[in-house]
């Protein structure tokens, strides 16, 4: 707006300067003054069009902004932050744009609790070798509560919740973070022991380490909210081996122990079964010894008024009926009769013993 | 005439803008200013944001100060515990200045650096006097309640906390930790030769703990497979028990005629034993072979 009212005005003011020329020399200069008020005209108007554009800010995808107006925030609660794209201010000295580094998420690393070490001295497995002892100067730890020294570091994922506290109420936020989280490491390590740190009860480590990080932030306030806490623990690399080996130790007992359950298994559910083959074997004898005695005593009932009415019949019917299925089951049948003189008749019988069992049962399969 | 107006609206801005820079200053958010009128500080000072008025130097002077809480981290230094252990300790402080007017005299225009070393001096003897009263076992122990690190933690706190007040220094500690704790040097290695002797204790333990507990493991599934297996053979001898004192309750049928009874008993008996492998010999006068007494054919051939 206002650079359209300037303009107007250089179009109006040339008419009433060439009012009195007195000689050429006089004109010239007007000229060229008149031409250098011109540019002089320009100037102003670009330097006023850069004062109001230099207003204009980009917020970079990675970032958000607030606006101090005469040092004081704009806007409220969330809509202090400007998210990323062009934003426009009043220009210094009315406003100040605040630039702030957030990310979705934020990570932090402990310094404390490990050995001296760089990323690309891990990644390329180049490591010093660990000295005989630990130089508190350079080398992090930490006490377990049974007094031993184990390294231990963590990551903490968060993200800004109140960007104001964060930012206008701390110095270094992202330093007090750390600190807390190196204190939770420390604080969490002296009440736990090495076993459990190490194999016994990692989550619950952890979980006790995010537990303190937590109650030190809020305690704080530092106005973030933790998302993730990832904690790693070792043994001291001068340890390692002999550490190895009570893994070892103890996937051996395990390994023992499990074959002693699966004998345990296998005993019981062997047991088990026989002792049901046992007892079903029971049940259906007794079934078939009762069901044979009833049977028998309901044929025996139906017999009775058939025997009653003629005994001496019906016990010779019975035998001869029986007799023949006995006959046929018999395997050697040899008819003697008598003699013609009614003399007694001799036999003699020469048994062939039967070789006894188990020679019988080697050769027959 | 327009000329003339123009230069005067112009000269005006000018003249405010001018004005403006020099009695009028900006305390931006987190910031605390404190003005001196002749080098001596006036009124409240300024903690609240905002554009406020001054006379321009050499009147009045404004001194700003970062209200907001910064770190810092002393030395790792060696302490004595109370039961003559060494132990390094290093702390973390959180402080802010919370009275300008009282920060600025002390520390020669209101250096940070200055009253940092000022804390840091505080800090030395508030952790050597604290760290002295506590046993080892009060900063490491598995049992929460002995566990003092939170008390260990205040009691610095307070004793810093207190110099600060008696000192005047306008300074605040919005909150203290330790952030390392450490064992010298050479403690380290008998460190680590009582743990190499811990793990060999554990891996001795866990061989014979494994064949132990497998043994009894073993052993026991031994004995309830057993018990199991007698338990079923009582049982099945009680089942047939059973069978015959469900038979007994028949008997009393067979009593009605005993003769008959026994009759067929004796023919099931001589079908039972007669079943396999048996050799009969037979005479004409077992039944029913007695038929053949009356072939016509065997009497001649005799």
């Amino acid at each position: 707006m206002s650079h359209d009212h300037e303009h107007h005005h250089t179009h109006e003011h040339p008419a009433p300067a060439p009012v009195t020329p007195d000689d050429a020399g006089s004109q010239a200069l007007a000229e060229a003054l008149h031409s250098s008020f011109a540019i002089v005209k320009v100037v102003m108007v670009l330097m006023v069009l850069a004062f109001f554009s230099s207003g204009f800010f980009t917020v970079g995808p990675q970032e958000k902004a607030v606006i101090l107006r005469f040092g004081r925030l704009v806007g409220e609660g969330e809509k202090v932050l400007l998210n990323s794209g062009w934003h426009w201010s009043y220009p210094y000295p009315i406003d100040e744009v605040v630039k702030i580094p957030i990310r979705k998420i934020q990570s932090i690393n402990s310094t404390v609790g490990w050995y001296a070490t760089t990323a690309e001295q891990e990644l390329s497995g180049r490591e010093s070798p660990p000295g005989a002892s630990l130089n508190p100067a350079v080398d992090g730890y930490a006490i377990t509560a049974d007094r031993n020294i184990i390294h231990t570091r963590a990551t903490l994922y968060y993200h800004i919740e109140d960007p104001k506290r964060f930012v206008f109420d701390f110095m270094s936020a992202p330093n007090t973070v750390q600190n807390a989280l190196n204190n939770a490491l420390l604080y969490t390590a002296a009440h736990f022991n090495v076993d459990d740190i190490l194999t016994r009860d990692v989550a619950g480590f952890r979980d006790a380490v995010l537990q303190r990080v937590s109650d030190l932030i809020e305690q704080e306030q530092l106005g973030i909210v933790i998302d993730q806490c990832e904690v790693q623990s070792i043994p001291p690399r001068q340890l390692s081996d002999v550490f190895t080996r009570v893994t070892t130790a103890r996937e051996n007992r395990n390994k023992i122990l499990n074959e002693a359950r699966s004998y345990e298994n296998q005993v019981l559910s062997q047991s088990g079964a026989q002792a049901s083959s046992v007892t079903n074997a029971a049940a259906a004898d007794r079934a078939r010894y009762v069901q044979s005695i009833t049977a028998e005593a309901k044929r025996f009932s139906d017999l009775l008024p058939k025997y009653e009415s003629n005994p001496g019949l019906f016990a010779q019917l019975t035998l001869v009926q029986a007799m023949g299925p006995i006959l046929t089951n018999v395997q050697d049948k040899i008819f003697l009769p008598a003699r013609a003189d009614g003399k007694p008749r001799e036999l003699r019988l020469q048994l062939n013993r039967e070789p006894p069992q188990p020679k019988m049962a080697a050769p027959n399969p | 005439m327009k000329r003339n107006v123009m230069t005067i609206v112009i000269g005006a801005v000018l003249i405010v803008i001018f004005a403006l820079l020099l009695f009028v200053f900006q305390v931006r958010q987190s910031e605390v200013a404190v003005v001196t009128t002749f080098g001596k500080p006036t009124a409240q000072p300024y903690d609240k944001p905002g554009a406020y008025f001054q006379w321009p130097w050499p009147i009045q002077k404004v001194y700003k100060f970062d209200q907001r809480i910064q770190n810092f981290e002393d030395r790792f230094s060696q302490n004595l515990t109370a039961d003559n252990n060494n132990l390094l300790v290093m702390v973390y402080v959180g402080w802010k200045i919370t009275d300008a007017r009282a920060f600025f005299p002390k520390f020669a225009g209101g250096s940070t650096l200055a009253a940092q070393s000022m804390l840091e001096s505080m800090l030395r003897s508030a952790k050597s006097a604290v760290v002295g009263k506590h046993p080892l076992a009060d900063f490491v122990n598995a049992d929460a309640k002995q566990l003092k690190f939170d008390a260990i933690e205040n009691e610095i706190e307070q004793a810093v906390q207190s110099q600060l007040q008696t000192n005047n220094c306008g300074i605040g500690i919005a909150f203290l930790g330790i952030k390392k704790l450490g064992l010298p040097e050479n403690v380290t290695q008998t460190v680590f030769q009582r743990m190499t002797s811990e793990r060999q204790i554990l891996i001795s333990r866990f061989q014979y703990e494994g064949e132990a507990e497998a043994q009894i493991i073993k052993a026991s599934a031994d004995r309830q497979a057993a018990e199991t297996i007698a338990n079923a053979d009582a049982a099945a001898t009680r089942i047939r028990g059973e069978g015959e004192a469900e038979a007994a309750r028949v008997l009393p049928v067979f009593q009605q005629n005993p003769e008959l009874a026994n009759f067929l008993l004796r023919i099931s008996a001589l079908q039972q034993s007669l079943n396999q492998r048996a050799t009969l010999i037979f005479d004409e006068r077992t039944p029913p072979f007695d038929l053949f007494q009356h072939l016509p054919t065997n009497a001649p051939s005799r």
